[in-house]
């Protein structure tokens, strides 16, 4: 008997022929999710199986809740032959040590062969928990405990204790994002609901030092370091901004200034996504939240790019917002409170309905292409293996 | 050199003094700064705070950084006493608590605060009904700490606890874990406030930490800038953080493993030492084995002390912070004045070895023949 983890897919059923490449995806996610830890881990089309040392099994617990592509975490044994005997030894050990007072036993056979059938089965093993326990009833409706029983061809398992999962698809199974990621609240939110359906990212951060500060700029690796935790690492590109934002505010009248810059962020997204082969563009922008992101400035600010745009949480309220953030765990990150290059250069009064034509006109006032090409040149590409903060050596 | 006072100050963990010096070298900035040297410091301070907070499985800004456990006393006394004037003004301390609390409690009780002292039975146990019955609706705080430094004695904190908590759930109950931190195991969850130092468990002098509970009301009672160690502002002194947080890692590693050898030394030492007519083991069951403390019938400990120094053998009388007074301890134990006035302190650590041992025991034999003798003359 040997306690593992059996691992149920999310919404993989949808996929037919893909499956292999799904599925493979997930077991390099979990793989490298585990590195710390010896971790066995093999599949089939129905179930993952992880299986690693008793003693790390909180730890793994918590990383495998950390996945995308997993609906749920049973923990449970497997047994080496699916003989009734064998089964009901086990189930005896089991029992000896959980407290429960009402429970039931369901169980699923694979295995057609098998000469009982699932409810058979199910009976008798409910017998032999009765007669093994006392004080203990069965309540098929609302039981405290249920023991899943799966036989298989060779073996059996039994599992009681579940644990949800994060649900989506693994991450890197469908292409790859870039992340406007600011700094703020809503961006990184956006980061993991994009890597929640299975999108790698890479992230980009505008930063205009003197005006921002290398805080700034940490807290911002520090969010793509916490979105890494739920898949694989986040590059960041920190575009040098602070030419751009220096030659609008000189030039462009100040109500224009936010959707001038924004423009010129989405065009340079585009050409870093279309380097690094980025699919779309991801970020958190919230419809009429500020001025930057009513339907008419999202709309004359799309416009000066190709490439799909997502906006996860364009239909969520703040509070919704922030309760993932909470959730996911970059909320106590995105309030530090470092200038960012959105908060910086903020005119009193930004224009709520901007118009193509103005903007344009404006734009011809700054040699924008010039600019945006200087900056891109200038990237500091970013990559967020743990060390990056990892002081250990001298703790 | 054999150095059995390890409860006075340990000598300091040799990768601890590295990260304290490279720490140094490494990172000139205050962590207060906004520039990137202040930055790059900060972080590493946060990287510290962090493993410190993980190890205790607290907040991290639960914890302050103090100069050492006596700040850390102070903090956690004036500044509950300062901020719950209006729920009361009556505090309880035990009778095995380190000098440090006790001239707290004289400061409070000039201010207008009463002090309780709750009885313990013969092995040092503080008496659960007495406890109970000293208890008040204005009882506002309770200090009791971990393990006694003159002694070894060590308090059940959690029953403590709850035995507080519900005779009058507003009290705050606070230990000094000194003594107890790196040698056996601690619980911040077992109390609402803990001091605790690093010279103790093989780190630096001059840094300790204050732990206190999110929930406690509090009162600061030192004022100045820097957003980071609101209860003690200023600049943070960084090494000193980095090597006490170090220093906690390694001293709350194989604690079992250490204190069962430590265990064995003890049990060697008493069983020789009970061969002697004239010395009095003061130790009971709830003793912890790095302390071990004797009395001498007819010796004056402080001669013994200094006889033994001849061998190049350190140990203490008292404890090295109420050197040259009747051990307050061992009173409280025994109520006798005679055996509180000339006490041993040995103290024991991983460190010290089966041959140390020996070779203190075979001393130990001779200052004690020549003493004796000198008294019969």
């Amino acid at each position: 008997m040997k306690k593992l983890f059996i691992i149920k897919y999310a919404e993989l059923n949808t996929k037919k022929d893909n499956i292999g490449m799904f599925l493979r995806t997930l077991k390099d996610n979990i793989s490298k999710k585990l590195s710390k830890y010896q971790a066995e881990i093999s599949f089939d089309k129905g179930r993952m199986f992880v299986k690693t040392h008793e003693s790390d099994f909180h730890d793994v617990l918590k990383e495998l809740q950390k996945v995308f592509g997993i609906h749920e975490i049973e923990v449970g044994y497997e047994l080496e032959n699916h003989n009734m005997e064998t089964i009901s030894n086990a189930l005896i050990e089991i029992i000896k040590e959980s407290e429960f007072h009402t429970f039931k036993v369901e169980t699923k056979r694979s295995y057609k062969d098998y000469p009982m059938t699932s409810l058979e089965i199910s009976k008798y093993l409910g017998g032999v928990i009765l007669k093994n326990k006392e004080g203990i009833i069965v309540d098929v409706h609302h039981p405290e405990v249920t023991f899943f029983i799966e036989i298989r061809r060779d073996r059996a398992y039994i599992y009681f204790e579940r644990y949800v999962g994060l649900g989506g698809y693994p991450v890197g199974t469908l292409g790859k994002g870039l992340l406007m990621l600011s700094g703020g609240i809503d961006s990184p939110v956006a980061g993991y609901l994009t890597m929640k359906r299975g999108v790698k990212l890479e992230a980009i951060y505008f930063e205009s030092p003197p005006h921002t500060s290398v805080e700034a700029k940490n807290k911002v690796l520090r969010l793509a370091e916490i979105l890494g935790e739920y898949g694989s690492e986040v590059k960041v590109h920190v575009i040098p901004f602070t030419q751009i934002q220096e030659a609008i505010y000189k030039s462009i009248p100040h109500d224009y200034m936010v959707t001038i810059m924004r423009r010129m962020m989405y065009r340079i997204a585009e050409k870093i996504a279309h380097q690094n082969r980025c699919k779309i563009l991801v970020n958190g922008e919230s419809i009429g939240q500020v001025a930057s992101q009513t339907l008419s400035s999202m709309s004359v600010i799309n416009e000066v790019v190709k490439i799909p745009v997502i906006r996860p949480v364009a239909c969520f309220d703040k509070l919704e917002i922030m309760d993932l953030a909470h959730k996911i765990g970059t909320y106590v990150t995105s309030i530090l409170p470092y200038e960012d290059c959105c908060t910086i250069f903020v005119p009193t009064h930004p224009v709520i309905n901007p118009e193509h034509e103005k903007c344009v006109e404006y734009e011809a006032l700054i040699p924008y292409e010039e600019l945006i090409l200087e900056a891109i040149k200038n990237e500091e590409v970013v990559s967020l293996s743990k060390e990056q903060s990892d002081y250990s050596e001298y703790l | 050199m054999i150095y059995l006072d390890y409860s006075a100050t340990t000598p300091v963990n040799y990768d601890v003094l590295e990260s304290y010096i490279r720490a140094t070298k490494d990172f000139p900035g205050n962590p207060n700064s906004i520039h990137s040297l202040g930055v790059k410091s900060k972080a590493l301070m946060n990287s510290a705070l962090k493993q410190i907070s993980d190890i205790f499985n607290v907040l991290e800004s639960e914890i302050t950084f103090t100069s050492g456990a006596t700040m850390s006393n102070n903090l956690a006394l004036v500044g509950t006493c300062l901020a719950n004037m209006k729920q009361g003004n009556h505090i309880i301390v035990s009778k095995l608590e380190h000098p440090s609390i006790y001239a707290i409690c004289n400061y409070l009780e000039n201010l207008g605060f009463e002090i309780s002292y709750v009885d313990n039975d013969e092995d040092g146990l503080v008496l659960f009904d007495d406890l109970k019955k000293k208890m008040r609706s204005d009882t506002i705080l309770v200090s009791i700490c971990a393990v006694n430094s003159e002694t070894g004695v060590r308090q059940p904190l959690k029953m403590i606890r709850q035995i507080i908590k519900k005779e009058n759930p507003y009290t705050y109950l606070h230990s000094d874990m000194t003594q107890a931190l790196g040698k056996i195991p601690v619980n911040f969850h077992d109390v609402d406030m803990a001091s605790a130092t690093a010279h103790k468990i093989y780190g630096p002098k001059g840094i300790g930490l204050f732990y206190k509970n999110s929930r406690v009301k509090f009162s600061p009672i030192l004022y100045g800038s820097g957003h980071t160690n609101l209860l003690n502002p200023g600049t943070p002194p960084l090494p000193l953080i980095v090597a006490f947080a170090k220093a906690i890692r390694l001293a709350t590693t194989d604690l079992d493993k250490r204190e069962n050898f430590v265990r064995r030394l003890n049990d060697k030492i008493v069983n020789d030492l009970k061969k002697y007519d004239g010395v009095i083991i003061n130790h009971s069951k709830i003793c912890i084995p790095h302390i071990l403390n004797i009395s001498f019938k007819d010796i004056k400990a402080e001669t013994f002390l200094h006889a033994l120094e001849e061998y190049e053998i350190y140990v203490s009388t008292n404890t090295a912070c109420a050197s040259g007074e009747v051990s307050t301890s061992v009173m409280a134990l025994y109520d006798d004045k005679k055996r509180a006035s000339s006490t041993l302190r040995i103290s024991l650590s991983h460190l010290t070895t089966t041959d140390e041992i020996n070779k203190f025991l075979a001393c130990f034999k001779l200052v004690y023949e020549k003493l004796s003798l000198l008294k019969r003359e």
